[in-house]
């Protein structure tokens, strides 16, 4: 029933885009600016410009970034929450270092890392993890102790009290982080591609527009709209499956 | 028998210590049921949180059978005053996972218990719902299935029935004293109410105000006899003695209070 509202949603907000999309080209009638007829009939370039490879390789970076982001953030995200000398330790460190925009570090990592997958897996990483760790913490201290006072009169181990009580109390919240990391891990990409690689759709779409192949470039906008659409989905059916108690 | 010796709390809160709670010194009989009532901040849920083990530091001593109350080793229920539910876990889950962390097998047989528990508390229908979607009165139903199922040694309840509205409230008063009288777990419970403790107090405990003391311990003679008064329906003399009996104890302890919960 929820999936069966959500397609729907997707496809009025889908026809809306379009149409608006439409009457500003029509009405600009700017070369620069195709109808969206005109760029879906190229659609078989998805195929014959091997469109689906870029997606992959970007999909690779992006999911690998946003894994090893969620993984090690929350990782530290708890480290903090249940220990005092860690606190005290990152503490400072994310504090100092939450505001710094890490975009900038791209030519560094590219000159330690080379110009391959790691250097921008690594920035798709640094810019995500921090907020992982902070939500994940924060989340963990925003528990009341009342919830645990019922697990505590068990006599229940540490671990029992993680698996039973704070792990599915903040599952909300990481899983709210995911969404966020999702779209900015996308955007990321998009800036990390314009160097040192030949594939990736954020690649795809500087060249074409280099080339001033425009219908390429708006078809490859499109799809990079698609893959967020799609992650976007992705993150919703873990949430219900996950969490069937929110609703 | 559960034993206290010159128990103490004391809470630190930005710096400053605050005596919550005694010295107190007390003995709860093996297979009753004591309804502790006294002003709001004197310390009855400290003294349970105590009892539960979810307060491990205190002055003083607590002993169950002759050697330290452990939550480890001794089944404690304990139904907090919001009722202490797991909201990711469905009403099933909620009343096996007392069993569950204390590594009791679910076989057929504690499966049965259980069922008969949930059918007298007329919530076996409601298994597979959340506790976000169930009423107040069924969310207190859900916490007494989940902490009679593990047959416990102690049951301590914190103002059970204070968030139910008065109608609920009779009604799981009544559905909780029947299935106490089958069991006979030892109880302590919290109340504000003084009809609430005669009622379903064997023993009642009056506190003093914080840090609170013991100021009386009364054995009730209206336990279980109280249906008569309850339900005016029949006017025998037994049940007038009752009513009776009834007037003067709430009136001793409404003086108390009066006093300001001194004796
Ligand atoms: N976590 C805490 N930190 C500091 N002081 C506390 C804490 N919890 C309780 N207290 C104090 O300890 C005293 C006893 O509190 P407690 O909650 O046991 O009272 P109570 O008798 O249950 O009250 P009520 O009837 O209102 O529920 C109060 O004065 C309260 O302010
Ligand atoms: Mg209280």
């Amino acid at each position: 029933m929820r999936t069966k509202r959500k397609l729907s949603t997707f496809v009025q907000g889908f026809i809306i885009i379009n149409l608006l999309w439409y009457g500003l080209s029509i009405f600009m009638n700017l070369r620069v600016l195709p109808t969206p007829f005109m760029v879906y009939q190229k659609i078989s370039l998805l195929y014959t410009d091997k469109i689906y490879q870029h997606i992959l390789v970007s999909l690779y970076r992006v999911l690998s970034g946003l894994g090893i982001a969620m993984i090690l953030g929350i990782g530290i995200g708890l480290l903090i929450a249940y220990s005092g000398w860690w606190n005290k330790l990152l503490n400072p460190l994310i504090y100092f270092t939450y505001p710094i925009p890490k975009t900038v570090l791209l030519p560094i990592l590219m000159l330690l890392f080379g110009l391959g997958d790691s250097s921008k897996i690594t920035l798709i990483v640094l810019i995500i993890i921090f907020q992982v760790i902070v939500s994940a913490r924060d989340a963990v201290q925003g528990i009341s102790q009342e919830t645990y006072a019922f697990i505590h009169s068990l006599g229940a181990s540490k671990y029992q009290i993680f698996i039973h009580v704070t792990l599915p109390a903040i599952l909300p919240e990481l899983l709210t982080n995911l969404r966020l990391s999702v779209g900015t891990a996308l955007s990321i990409l998009f800036f990390a591609e314009a160097y040192g690689t030949h594939y990736g759709i954020g690649y795809y779409i500087l060249d074409a527009w280099s080339r001033m192949d425009y219908i390429s470039m708006y078809l490859g906008v499109v799809t990079i709209s698609l893959v967020g659409f799609a992650l976007f989905i992705a993150v919703d059916l873990l949430e219900e499956s996950v969490c069937k108690w929110k609703q | 028998m559960l034993e206290i010796d010159q128990l103490k709390v004391v809470y630190t809160s930005n710096q400053q210590s605050i005596n919550a709670l005694g010295p107190i010194t007390m003995s709860f009989e093996q297979g009753e049921i004591y309804a502790v009532i006294g002003p709001s901040g004197c310390g009855k849920s400290t003294l349970l949180h105590v009892l539960g083990g979810i307060i491990q530091d205190f002055e003083g001593q607590v002993d169950f059978n002759g050697d330290r109350l452990n939550a480890n080793k001794y089944a404690i229920g304990f139904i907090p005053q919001n009722f202490g539910l797991l909201p990711w876990k469905n009403v099933e889950k909620n009343c096996l996972i007392s069993l569950k962390i204390r590594g009791m097998a679910i076989d057929q047989q504690v499966k049965d218990r259980v069922n008969s528990i949930m059918k007298r508390l007329n919530i076996h229908n409601l298994m597979n719902r959340y506790p976000n979607s169930l009423s107040g009165g069924q969310r207190q139903r859900v916490a007494i299935a989940r902490a009679f199922s593990m047959n416990p040694d102690l049951l301590l309840m914190d103002e059970p029935f204070s968030a139910l509205d008065s109608l609920t409230r009779e009604e799981a008063q009544e559905l909780f004293i029947d299935l106490w009288n089958e069991y006979k777990v030892t109880t302590v419970f919290v109340t504000h109410s003084v009809e609430e403790a005669i009622y379903m107090g064997k023993k009642i405990v009056i506190m003093s105000h914080c840090p609170g003391t013991i100021v009386e311990v009364i054995d009730n003679p209206l336990f279980n006899h109280m249906e008569g008064i309850r339900h005016l329906s029949e006017g025998t003399n037994e049940s007038l003695r009752d009513s009776e009996k009834y007037l003067k104890l709430s009136a001793h302890i409404r003086g108390i209070i009066k006093r300001g919960w001194k004796k």
